[in-house]
């Protein structure tokens, strides 16, 4: 499934690239992508539902030498992430058919290279392959974005770049810290990159600390949670829509993935020392990004700034650490990923008609496209959370898990609920409501049958999601449960709270006793080495 | 008896070609086409095949050369970049009417000499390794006689290169005064038993050796000379000295201190500590700043000589077998990356700007294709060969618990992503404004090579597992 479609990038390599090709390449590149669609589909009706175990594991030894094996597995997570990445890939390669007239054949092919490296990312269980698929998605996304993006292309792409390796080249040795760890802090010894084993290991609370600021430093910049989202809006407003698509779609759910595989098993204390200072983070970037969004000018930008909202609820849910706040959360980034494509999708259509992104130049145009206009309204509801679409079932169960958890943090959180219907809704109304004021605007043309089916799809999976999210929900539910029980189990003082924090612990965490803490607790699974 | 020879076979079959290349000059009518490049080709292989029949045979020739298998494998390190530098070489000599026979004699002459320093047991020996390596590296910094650049290059490098060999001769002297001895292993006998109570000659003797090596590997505060040297030499010979030179200095550099010197390793480990941190924060900030492409690169090779420093100061098993590999890895990239710029050199105009390197992705797609492996791999990014030889390092300092040092690593890393990004982006989304036809042809053989280095790249990148186990094998011998 990795493998695929790096043979289609390559495949494109033996093509030559003119004006004579320009099709076909597309169309290579689009069958390539759809096939990977309906492998990830077919994975998913193989899957166990009711198992919460890692299944289609493959192992192959690596660099045996350092214990680095090719090691990759799917669980009930990482599945749907997969399914979601297949989906939005063929959208992306369709909805930018047009767009892209330069270098297509380079396009379809950094486009493809980084669909395996996402892929990659989802079913690594091993941690160097991880950082591997990680780094290596950085390179097609910044020339997608310095390439083919729009004026300050450049600016953008390098400031994507920079931040994301910045935080990440220290999760780099964190990595390698665990590795070491295991070397001499386990019975077998030797070194070891495998994620199943290190989760089975004691780590010492204070290592845990920084280890797990490193981790949670890289994925706050992929999400991107509050102080470090400045990368986001240069990044989705210069990026071709392909590129904000994927962005959006998949890449930022990397960084909440992130923090549900690796840094809250791997570091339950250390999970359990910061939750609510990552809680804290993530309800200001729910407001700030929702205030933010409301007077943005530019609508890709108000999109970028609905992520950062959107995806601040994810990490709500996931600090909440329980089972509704987890699942979801998983459920929120497929939803976001789909309604957000969406968005972004239909962004493109407009801007590929009139060259222009500002909500001032457009308006009542719903007198010149009402097809158009019908599924921008659907997916604008979508991404409001309004019952019945997707956004919903995820943003409730958030608040659901967040509320037993924090009531306080629910409660603000729940004002962003509030706050993106009011800038969704304005910025509908605006470009679409009232009397076409440009006259540019009057001439405009509806959607296309190659936009159409750009689009329906986008919209059957919304509603599905709305109305059976059991469907969605059930092959989650038992991974979710195990990894909040396995963090729950390592970081006792959380059971003891009964799912409400105490008092106490919450002063506990201003004085950082959490160590003491729960060395006093019998039966702690936790050896404490320092 | 001849056995004894074994040990110095592989640099006598390059010294051999180097000698051939000379009297074919030599015996050459005025125009007369000759095969002096393949002359040194076949030189090298059979200097590899040599090695490969002393793997694992731990020949000593004379008790000064020893070919244990940390010192074959940086002569293969040697063997490719002297294989790539006669490759790429071959346009720029065309093109600029070099003196074909001295340019590939000095060239061979230079890598007998690095093979040589990275199998002497010897201090004087390594001293005369050394001397060889640098007097032919210096004249072919200065080979291009008409440009004053050039001259000023080799002169600058001449001069602190005889500064930094007195140093290192004055350090001899005194590791004598204290041992009573120049070979290694009695020096590392004399100072182990010494150990307890360390004299301030001692000291002495290892801070001018240290001074003669961090010269050598351009290690901060002696890395003046670099962004001089690279810029005015020839691409090629660029290439080569950046990366052989590093080859051969960080091997002797190695063998001198993890094992001679190790027992005194608590007093010497402080101060490379220091100079590694600061000759990657040096070389990739400053690195920022350049605007043309050698400089830039000349920097980078400064900070590529901190990480080596990074897995020398850790000195446990895994930083010996890092040194390796990274020497093995940033071989094969630098000289690509050179390859390339030595590709664009012209004639009339050496192109070696960052902003000559705009639009480059339009007019030769697959230069700007190699070009981008080689940087990224050079900022290390997967699945290029640099991010496994960085992790390599990485994970030795870590182990050696030194933490510090690794965050400094690693940021600087990012920083330096900065500028070989600044590159990418000229070839790739900045439109070219000259002329349309800038860039001479690119000859087939060179374009080989440079074909072969990007699939090595990638082959270290993604199955670096083989590879590495050599490396860690070659160390066992000597420690």
């Amino acid at each position: 499934m990795i493998a695929l479609p790096i043979a289609g990038a390559i495949l494109l390599l033996f093509i030559r690239d003119d004006e004579h090709n320009e099709a076909l390449i597309r169309k290579i590149a689009l069958v390539v992508s759809v096939l990977v669609f309906a492998e990830t589909l077919l994975l998913w009706s193989r899957f166990n539902a009711s198992s919460a175990d890692f299944q289609f594991i493959e192992r192959h030894a690596w660099i045996p030498d350092f214990g680095i094996s090719y090691f990759v597995g799917v669980d009930g997570i990482s599945l749907l992430l997969l399914v979601l990445t297949g989906f939005l890939t063929p959208l992306a390669l369709l909805g930018s058919w047009e767009s892209i007239h330069k270098h297509t054949r380079a396009f379809c092919m950094f486009v493809l290279v980084l669909e395996s490296a996402m892929m990659g990312v989802f079913v690594s269980l091993d941690l160097f392959l991880f950082y591997v698929f990680w780094d290596a998605m950085l390179i097609p996304m910044y020339f997608l974005i310095g390439i083919w993006g729009y004026d300050r292309r450049i600016y953008a792409a390098v400031k994507f770049m920079l931040y994301t390796m910045a935080g990440s080249v220290l999760m780099l040795l964190a990595i390698l810290g665990l590795a070491l760890l295991h070397n001499t802090n386990t019975p077998s010894g030797g070194y070891s990159f495998d994620l199943l084993q290190l989760y089975g290991m004691p780590i010492p609370a204070r290592l845990q600390f920084w280890f797990f600021l490193a981790f949670a430093l890289a994925f706050a910049i992929k999400v991107p949670l509050f102080p470090f989202h400045t990368w986001l809006p240069d990044a989705h407003v210069e990026a071709p829509t392909a590129g904000s698509v994927i962005l959006a779609g998949v890449l930022l759910k990397m960084g909440t993935y992130g923090l549900v595989r690796f840094a809250f098993p791997l570091f339950p204390l250390a999970a359990a020392y910061f939750a609510t200072a990552l809680a804290t983070l993530a309800v200001i970037g729910i407001v700030y990004g929702a205030l933010v969004a409301m007077v943005q000018p530019d609508l890709k930008k108000l999109v970028a700034y609905s992520s950062v909202s959107h995806l601040g609820f994810v990490v709500l849910g996931i600090a909440a650490m329980n089972t509704q706040g987890v699942q979801g959360a998983v459920y929120q980034m497929l939803s976001h990923g789909v309604s957000t494509g969406g968005l972004f999708l239909i962004v493109g259509m407009l801007s590929d008609r009139r060259h222009t992104r500002l909500i001032a130049e457009y308006g009542g145009l719903k007198k010149v496209m009402p097809h158009l206009v019908a599924v921008f309204l659907i997916v604008t509801l979508a991404s409001i959370g309004l019952p019945g679409l997707n956004g919903f079932v995820g943003e409730f169960l958030i608040l659901l898990g967040a509320f037993r958890w924090n009531p306080r943090m629910a409660v603000f959180a729940a004002t962003g609920v509030v706050l993106s219907a009011t800038y969704m809704l304005w910025m509908f109304q605006r470009v679409n409501y009232g009397e076409v004021t440009d006259e540019n605007n009057a001439r405009l043309v509806d959607l296309t049958p190659r936009e159409w089916a750009v689009i329906v799809p986008v919209v059957a999976i919304s509603v599905l999601m709305g109305v059976l999210p059991n469907l969605f929900l059930r092959p989650i539910e038992p991974s979710v449960q195990r990894m909040v029980n396995q963090v729950q189990q390592s970081a006792p003082v959380r059971i003891q709270a009964g799912g409400r924090r105490t008092r106490n612990l919450q002063l506990g965490m201003k004085n950082s006793e959490l160590v003491p803490n729960s060395e006093s607790i019998p039966n702690s699974k936790f050896p404490i080495h320092n | 008896m001849l056995s004894s020879f074994n040990a110095i076979v592989p640099m006598a079959c390059v010294t051999a070609a180097g000698i051939a290349a000379m009297t074919a000059e030599a015996f050459r009518e005025p125009g007369e086409e000759m095969p002096i490049g393949p002359l040194g080709v076949i030189g090298l292989v059979g200097a590899a095949v040599a090695s490969g029949l002393l793997w694992n045979a731990k020949a000593t020739s004379f008790d000064v050369v020893v070919a244990d298998n940390f010192g074959l494998f940086v002569t293969w390190v040697l063997i490719i970049v002297g294989l790539l530098s006669l490759a790429i070489s071959a346009p720029t000599v065309e093109r600029e009417r070099l003196p074909r026979g001295e340019y590939y004699a000095l060239m061979l002459f230079a890598v007998a000499g690095m093979m040589l320093m990275a199998t002497a047991s010897d201090l004087l020996v390594i001293f005369l390794a050394l001397e060889v390596l640098s007097l032919a590296v210096y004249v072919l910094t200065g080979i291009r006689r008409d440009l004053p650049a050039a001259t000023e290059a080799a002169f600058k490098y001449f001069l602190l290169g005889a500064f930094s060999s007195a140093f290192f001769l004055y350090g001899i002297a005194f590791t004598y005064g204290v041992t009573g001895s120049t070979r290694l292993d009695r020096i590392g006998r004399v100072i182990a038993a010494q150990a307890m109570a360390p004299t301030p000659v001692q000291f002495l003797a290892l801070g001018l050796l240290l001074v003669g090596f961090a010269f050598k590997v351009s290690a901060v505060p002696f890395h003046m000379w670099t962004p001089d040297a690279y810029q005015g030499a020839p691409p090629a010979v660029t290439g080569f000295m950046s990366t052989g030179v590093k080859a051969a200095a960080f091997a002797a550099f190695v063998r001198v201190f993890l094992a001679a010197f190790e027992p005194l390793r608590s007093d010497w480990a402080p101060v490379i500590w220091v100079v590694a941190a600061a000759t990657m924060i040096l070389g990739t900030v400053v690195g920022v700043a350049q605007s043309n492409i050698k400089r830039m690169l000349a920097y980078s090779s400064i900070a590529h000589g901190g990480y080596l420093l990074l897995a020398l100061v850790s000195a446990n098993d895994v930083a010996k077998g890092a040194v390796l590999f990274y020497l093995l890895t940033y071989a094969i990239t630098n000289l690509g990356a050179f390859g390339i710029i030595a590709m664009l050199d012209n004639a009339d105009r050496p192109n070696d700007r960052v902003s000559d390197y705009a639009g480059l992705w339009s007019d030769h797609p697959t230069l700007a294709a190699l070009m981008t492996i080689f940087l990224l791999s050079l900022g290390g990014f997967p699945p290029m060969a640099g991010f496994i030889a960085k992790w390599y390092v990485f994970s030795a300092a870590m182990k050696a618990g030194y933490y510090w040092l690794a965050i400094v690593g690693v940021l600087t890393s990012v920083i330096s992503v900065f500028f070989y990004l600044r590159i990418i982006v000229m070839m790739y989304m900045t439109a070219s404004s000259e002329m349309p036809v800038r860039f001479p042809e690119v000859p087939r053989i060179a374009g080989a090579a440079l074909v072969v280095s990007a699939i090595l790249v990638f082959y270290l990148g993604i199955l670096p597992a083989r590879v590495l186990a050599w490396a860690a094998a070659s160390i066992s011998t000597i420690f």
